[in-house]
């Protein structure tokens, strides 16, 4: 164990020294979720048009009406609902608020309302977010003005394309399968490679450890750089942008490490039909590219064209991917959780019984 | 030193075998070290001194013959030799981005239960006290081939096994090297060298096998070889005329001439000096006169025909 421990720490070192295995690994992903989360937010301090329809001109929401014309942000213009639709349709808008008839009577009665916010993410999917967060605050507030502890106004967003999901928020699962995938082929495949080629597997077969040991500590070192990526992760998008995780964190972190071991099985598959470096860099990007665009990281599987299914299907990322979206926000599933947990077992140990029979440690 | 089965012998090498397709890379190779003892394998790139080290240390199978490294037998005890054994590899390889002392601490933990020389020590043994703090891929040639005779030795190992130790060195990093190695030799470290260098095996070796296409050719110690094939010296000069002018010189067996450089062998060299200076005297001048003492080269080259480091 103290053996496996100093190799783990070796391991660590190594990797934390390397500025290519960190960079591929660790700053690339967030990088990622950093552009997304704000690529589309332009600089300064943005202003939005809010169409407001209020249905009901009660005493609460006429106050709740003059409450959303108070942030800097919004500049509010009263509408009724038909024409304040098409405005957002047409851009003009870049959401509709609406404050349904009943709600102040609703409210009086200590019931509770709804609050309907209509925006259209596939104009702008970042402001989208931003809007709903001001409107969110809003509505709080108002809530603790009325009450001290009680929500008696709830935000309903309604997105008025298909589906109800932010881009950061489809993005962030399917980015964290990713950074898992490449943990395994940039982070595993041409490092193991490169020990051999240098000799340093030789030079540790020279001594009497057991190999497995090695094994054992390579493994670790790299579950745990997939937990830091997971931190990391999940941690900047619920932090920064207010991605809010649906699941049960404990699901989460048994996926992550089930994707940390598929993916450095496929490493490890990698490294052992790689003769040289620069093979197992060719064949990691080969593999890489595919994955990316084809697994459902940056878009739904169901704009992909059918003849394509085949290779979806037969792909790990997507089941890791899916498997991820479905406990983190709790999307609609692609497959039943069972199958992806199913699939990803089934690749773990293709990978890992053709690479401990083809490895070569010299 | 040893457990027995094999008496004072570190090493028992017996006819010992290793073929890659038709290349018969080592062809029948047969010798024992003994304990205390510095062995050296000569021979030029190629010459299978590679190969058979590897096949002693455990790290390659041999395809026939037998090895016996402390009375334990190979590759059955690959395992159990490892562990008391040192190797230093031909090709150093290590953790790049580690500092020598965590390459050395690192290897600490590989021998549980077996009492190691601590890191500080080894690091004065190879002198590097002043890159213990350096990634071992910031290290000069010369010093990465020390820091791995270093890793050879965190085990205390009871034989130390260097496969071409000094190749790509410089002068300097070479003397350097020696220096450690002759320390061990002096502490009675059983020690199996491979070398091309002819000055390193003479410098080093109590015994020298030389060695060609996979064979050992010659074996013995440096002085007793030189001696055995060189009981003349040769006086050699540059001169107008030919070999035949020179046979009739006081004590000279024979006489070889090649580009204009003749070699006069003789066993009494003041006596055929004088004589070869009285003649040339009155005859012609001498040019570039030097008394050539045999070496482990001109041994292996007139065995094989070839220069050492061809």
């Amino acid at each position: 164990m103290k053996t496996i421990l100093s190799l783990y720490r070796a391991a660590m070192k190594e990797f934390f020294r390397d500025r290519m295995a960190t960079f591929w690994t660790l700053a690339f992903p967030i990088l990622f979720i950093v552009l997304f989360g704000f690529i589309f937010s332009g600089g300064g301090s943005p202003s939005y048009s809010v169409g407001l329809v209020n249905q009901d001109n009660g005493p609460v929401a006429n106050q709740l009406a003059s409450v959303f014309s108070i942030p800097k942000a919004l500049t509010v213009k009263p509408s009724n609902l038909d024409i304040a639709m098409a405005n957002l349709k047409k851009g003009q808008l870049d959401m509709v608020i609406v404050l349904p008839a009943g709600l102040s009577d609703a409210v009086q009665s200590g019931g509770s309302a709804q609050v309907q916010m209509y925006f259209d993410p596939s104009k702008n999917q970042t402001n989208a977010q931003i809007e709903q967060n001001i409107v969110q605050q809003i509505v709080d507030s108002f809530n603790k003005g009325i009450t001290q502890q009680k929500t008696v106004l709830t935000l309903q967003t309604n997105s008025i394309t298909s589906h109800n999901l932010r881009t950061i928020d489809f993005l962030m699962p399917g980015i964290l399968a990713m950074a898992l995938m490449q943990l395994g082929l940039f982070g595993t495949a041409q490092p193991l490679v490169s020990l051999r080629e240098e000799g340093v597997l030789r030079r540790l077969g020279a001594t009497p450890l057991p190999r497995w040991h090695l094994l054992a500590s390579q493994v670790l070192m790299r579950v745990t750089i997939g937990l830091i990526q997971t931190v990391l992760i999940v941690g900047l998008s619920v932090e920064v942008f207010n991605v809010q995780i649906q699941g049960n964190y404990l699901e989460l972190l048994g996926l992550v490490v089930l994707g940390a071991f598929t993916f450095v099985g496929l490493g490890y598959l990698i490294a052992a039909i790689s003769r040289t470096v620069d093979a197992a860099a060719g064949i990691s990007s080969a593999v890489n590219f595919p994955m990316m665009f084809l697994s459902g990281v940056f878009f739904p599987l169901a704009i992909l064209p059918a003849f394509l299914t085949p290779i979806v299907r037969a792909l790990p990322l997507t089941y890791l991917a899916d498997a991820v979206r479905q406990v983190s926000i709790g999307s609609v599933p692609d497959f039943p959780i069972m199958v992806d947990v199913l699939v990803l077992v089934a690749w773990t140990l293709v990978c890992g019984l053709l690479a401990a029979r083809f490895f070569k440690w010299e | 030193m040893g457990n027995g089965t094999s008496g004072t012998s570190a090493i028992v090498a017996e006819d010992l075998r290793k073929h890659y397709g038709k290349t018969k890379a080592v062809d029948g190779i047969s010798f024992s070290v003994g304990a205390g003892e510095v062995f050296g394998m000569l021979g030029p790139n190629g010459a299978g001194k590679s190969t058979t080290i590897e096949m002693i240390e455990g790290l390659r199978t041999a395809d026939g013959g037998s090895v016996s490294v402390l009375g334990l037998r190979q590759p059955k005890d690959a395992r159990q030799i490892k562990r008391r054994i040192g190797i230093q590899l031909q090709t150093t390889a290590l953790y790049p981005r580690l500092t020598v002392m965590e390459i050395l601490d690192l290897f600490h933990t590989f021998f549980p239960g077996r009492k190691t020389i601590p890191t500080s020590e080894l690091i004065r043994i190879v002198d590097l006290d002043e890159k213990k703090d350096t990634r071992s891929k910031a290290l000069s040639g010369g010093q990465k081939q020390r820091l791995s005779v270093a890793l050879a030795l965190v085990n205390d190992p009871e034989i130390l096994f260097l496969d071409e130790p000094t190749t790509g060195m410089d002068p300097q990093a070479r003397r350097q090297l020696w220096d450690v190695i002759e320390r061990l030799k002096a502490q009675g470290k059983t020690i199996l060298l491979t070398t091309h260098y002819m000055e390193e095996a003479a410098q080093l070796c109590d015994r020298v096998a030389i060695v060609d296409h996979g064979k050992i050719i010659e074996l013995g110690a440096p002085a007793d070889l030189v001696q055995h094939h060189f009981s003349e010296i040769a006086i050699q000069f540059q001169a107008v005329g030919s070999a035949n002018d020179y046979r009739g010189l006081d004590g000279v067996t024979h006489v070889a001439a090649e580009d204009g450089t003749i070699s006069v062998y003789t066993a009494d060299v003041p006596r055929t000096m004088a004589a070869l200076l009285a003649r040339e005297a009155t005859s012609g001048t001498l040019r570039n006169l030097n008394v050539h003492t045999a070496t482990l080269e001109d041994v292996f080259l007139k065995l094989t025909g070839r220069a050492l480091r061809d």
